[in-house]
């Protein structure tokens, strides 16, 4: 067996020089040659320079100041969502902008965003595992990152929003003196549930993911600390074939798991709007339409996170403009797929001749909030539209460009959806306005200060590209053909 | 580059007497079908509209895929390039036969009635949209579009076969991502036009994408046949492998899934919402002896084919796989049933002669062109990008064995 192995890799070591060589069409290095498409991992590297590379920026890289500057900005951020947060709990949610008729609003439209955000990073670990998409490895492990401080940001909306919530476990069904159950008919109710099924879920798969890298930091580790800290993370792993085994085994049975959850979680967030008979939330489009534009926003989330990440760590071989392509490739996609449901619930609202639909679109584009709409379909169905030049798909700061705008055109998306429905319903004289307060502001821009905060404390302390899944993909880790027949 | 030619060029014996026997088959029917529209020409229409949808579902959701496999690659689609190509042209075929549907649509459509309008302000308020003219060069554009998109395709894959260029597989990709759009967007407002105007007053944002995955459901089962029925002979014997038919079954199965997700959905929505002007839809299909068929399709549309298609030995075996491709083309002619007939019969199940005769006749004479079709050109696409690294180590080393099934 090693005798074999050794074969290969020297074979594969010499081929690898003479790039396009025959015989190895089916590696990453070799299939682009032809294709004329840049690489899924630069040329040149071996098993031991991405070990090192990835576990340096963890172990041996000094701690630079850009690192220390940008995590004590975003710790700030984080200590205000800490003071918003305890001042709402004093007042209650009389402090934010939401009254009758907008009694949904920031803490809602947060709520989607962040947890559509998260979407990509289970699409990436699960869906593109599944489909054996290879280009997904290097950006794997900081997608799921990504999905989990996505998640918790998103989970506390819900939390707060609710004004008392030392009582949030009422959300849960439990069987209790009062003889009070949850209305299971709502899907506020489900939401409880999926959520809390999503964290659980993209918790073990991130983390169950990292334990053989963990077990290479423990290794790797020069200080004591580090080794017993990370040793107590790796869980004994010892890279036996027993622990391998396993280990496959279960990663894709949580992958089987996570699949369902990319459309399942946001179909529910979309019922919450689309089960009422609301005029702009009632719309059987919702579920799809909700799923592609998470799956929008998240990749835009992992645009906006790894260009800078790369050109800050070096990892330009890793994360390499193949993925970035691709991602724009996703982005396109998803965002067609999110303009064609703007222009059939339009549509529609006018085929429908129910005036309160009618006016829906009418109001939006109109409106008090009629800037809002305007930008929306600006940042999220014109500007991604550059997205089918090629020369734009090449160019790391147009993407970067592009992925900002599109966070903030589904972010707006989902103001313009709540608020624009709930402030002008039915009745004329029950018509109102809404603006967000000061706390308002505050609550959401901390939560970026949370989600960056963590972001950081991520990248300095674990491996932030999964060590053994990029060495899967070198040349080396081929097999030929012809030998494996021994 | 020779011995790929040498199998691609093979001759399939057995196609030319298929295409007559169906060609046969359906020029026997259309007889007794015609018969059927001098009886009762109402009927005859609601029944042609359920098997035009039928065959117009595989058609454009070949052209779907193809465009799909355009864009993504893989080697599921290398097996099924000519089949699918083969499929699309039958798109002029399908052209012509919606004359009927042109011709008999005051028939079909109470929206075309006047007295009606004068009666109904939202049918007046619709009028804009749902009037006979604009009505019909809507269904023009819709088939300008999907004509135009095939026809460029075909043609460039006839010129790929002769000529290596790599430029032209580009080329095909670029009309792909735009004919995916096109096709989208023309088989919503078609589904809109065509199948949801049937009750004017009822409108659901997710029709179309609901059609459209029918679509894709039935092509895909109707590739899986025919590529089974093909890996039986020379020379697709040596060449499609087990893992094609486990790809195939999985791209199915996902099919299936999202058919499943779309309409409950749908329901969902619809149903908690519970208002007059969308509920009547369900009402019809779900509290009268319709109920009997919504159920049927929960279990046999998806249960049954979902629970059957989890299975890696099912996917992976051709015999099998092959009868869960046909029962799917089965059920999928009952949606297409429950979507149509009870919007004629509101109180309960009617079923006529023709809506057996007329699926089997309109699928027989689209089987025999393209059957045609298929005749026309090599069975295996030499010059496609992805062909060498795909089929080429199995055509120079031969398929392995597939596992019998035990």
């Amino acid at each position: 067996m090693n005798n074999v192995a050794d074969h290969v890799k020297d074979d594969a070591r010499h081929d690898h020089r003479g790039a396009g060589a025959p015989g190895l069409d089916e590696d990453p290095l070799h299939a682009v040659v032809g294709t004329g498409k840049p690489p899924v991992i630069a040329p040149g590297h071996t098993f031991s320079t991405v070990t090192d590379k990835i576990s340096a920026i963890v172990l041996t890289r000094k701690t630079s100041l850009g690192w220390y500057a940008g995590f004590g900005f975003s710790f700030l951020l984080t200590l205000m969502l800490f003071a918003s947060v305890s001042y709402l709990f004093v007042k209650g949610i009389g402090i934010w902008g939401n009254n009758v008729p907008v009694g949904w609003a920031f803490e809602i439209t947060n709520f989607v965003w962040w947890i559509g955000i998260g979407h990509a990073g289970t699409l990436i670990s699960a869906i593109l595992l599944l489909l054996k998409q290879t280009w997904r490895t290097s950006i794997n492990r900081f997608a799921e990152a990504m999905t989990l401080f996505a998640v918790a940001c998103a989970g506390l909306f819900p939390a707060i929003h609710t004004g008392r919530p030392w009582l949030d476990y009422w959300l849960l069904p439990y069987p209790n003196t009062m003889g009070v159950w949850p209305q299971f008919r709502s899907p506020i109710m489900w939401d409880v549930f999926a959520v809390s099924t999503y964290a659980t879920v993209s918790a073990l798969f991130w983390y169950i993911g990292l334990i053989p890298d963990l077990a290479t930091l423990r290794d790797r580790s020069q200080s004591k600390t580090g080794s017993v800290l990370y040793g107590m993370l790796a869980m004994g792993w010892r890279g036996s074939a027993h622990h391998w085994h396993r280990y496959e085994t279960a990663y894709l049975l949580l992958a089987g798991i996570a699949t369902p959850l990319v459309v399942s979680v946001h179909t529910v967030v979309s019922l919450d709007f689309s089960i009422a008979i609301l005029p702009g939330w009632h719309a059987t489009i919702f579920p799809p339409y909700f799923v592609a534009g998470a799956i929008y926003s998240g990749f835009a989330m992992v645009l906006t996170l790894a260009i800078p990440i790369r050109a800050v760590y070096g990892l330009e071989d890793f994360i390499t403009m193949r993925h970035l392509q691709n991602m724009a490739k996703v982005m396109l996609v998803t965002g067609l797929i999110v303009v064609y449901g703007y222009m059939i619930e339009a549509f529609m609202a006018w085929y429908s001749a129910d005036k309160f639909e009618v006016f829906v679109p009418y109001n939006r584009m109109t409106g008090p909030y009629a800037p809002f709409y305007w930008l929306l379909l600006f940042c999220n169905a014109v500007v991604p539209q550059t997205l089918w030049f090629k020369r734009i798909r090449n160019s790391t700061i147009a993407l970067f460009i592009i992925a900002i705008i599109v966070n903030i055109g589904m972010w707006l998306e989902r103001f313009i959806i709540v608020v624009t429905s709930l402030h002008r319903d039915f009745m004329p004289s029950a018509w109102g306005r809404y603006a967000p307060t000061f706390w308002d502001w505050s609550t959401y821009v901390g939560t970026i200060g949370l989600f960056v905060a963590l972001l950081f404390l991520f990248v300095r302390f674990l491996p932030m590209i999964s060590i053994f899944e990029m060495r899967t993909i070198l040349p080396e880790a081929k097999v030929d053909e012809d030998l494996r027949v021994i | 580059m020779s011995p790929y030619r040498e199998t691609a060029d093979v001759a399939i014996p057995e196609l030319a007497g298929l295409q007559r026997r169906f060609l046969l088959i359906g020029a026997a029917g259309a007889v007794v079908s015609l018969l059927g529209a001098f009886l009762n020409l109402t009927q005859f229409l609601q029944s042609y509209l359920m098997a035009y949808m039928l065959c117009l579902g595989v058609t454009l959701g070949s052209l779907a895929l193809g465009m799909v496999h355009q864009l993504s690659g893989g080697a599921w689609g290398v097996v099924l390039r000519r089949p699918i190509g083969a499929a699309t042209r039958v798109l002029p075929v399908m052209t012509l036969l919606f004359l009927p549907i042109a011709l008999g649509m005051h028939r079909l459509y109470s929206w075309t009635n006047a007295d009606l309008i004068a009666h109904d302000e939202l049918l007046q308020h619709k009028h804009l949209y749902l009037n006979t003219p604009f009505f019909l060069v809507r269904a023009a554009i819709y088939f300008l579009v999907w004509n135009t998109i095939t026809y460029f395709l075909n043609a460039w894959s006839l010129e790929q076969d002769r000529n290596p260029d790599p430029r032209i597989a580009r080329r095909m990709q670029h009309l792909s991502a735009g004919g995916l759009l096109g096709y989208g967007l023309m088989i919503t407002f078609a589904s809109f036009d065509w199948l949801m105007s049937l009750e004017p007053h009822w409108f659901s944002t997710m029709y179309g994408v609901l059609i459209m995955g029918g679509q894709g459901l039935s092509a895909m089962a109707f590739l899986i046949a025919t590529v089974v029925w093909l890996s039986r002979r020379p020379p697709l014997d040596r060449i499609v492998a087990t893992s094609h038919f486990h790809d195939l079954g999985n791209l199915m199965l996902a099919f299936v899934m999202l058919w499943a997700y779309f309409s409950f959905s749908q329901y969902l929505i619809i149903w908690a919402g519970n208002l007059p002007l969308e509920i009547g839809w369900y009402l019809h299909r779900s509290h009268t002896s319709w109920r009997l068929v919504a159920v049927g399709l929960i279990v046999f549309h998806f249960a049954v084919p979902f629970v059957l298609l989890l299975s890696r030995a099912v996917k992976r075996e051709p015999s099998l796989i092959v009868k869960v491709a046909a029962w799917i083309l089965i059920v999928r002619v009952v949606d297409l049933f429950w979507l149509i007939a009870p919007e004629f019969h509101q109180t309960g199940i009617s079923v006529s002669w023709l809506d057996v005769v007329l699926p089997l006749t309109l699928g027989s004479i689209w089987l025999g062109c393209f059957v045609w079709q298929l005749r026309g050109r090599p069975i295996l696409p030499v010059h496609d990008p992805e062909f060498e690294e795909t089929l080429g180590p199995i055509i120079e080393r031969g398929a392995p064995p597939r596992p019998s099934h035990g």
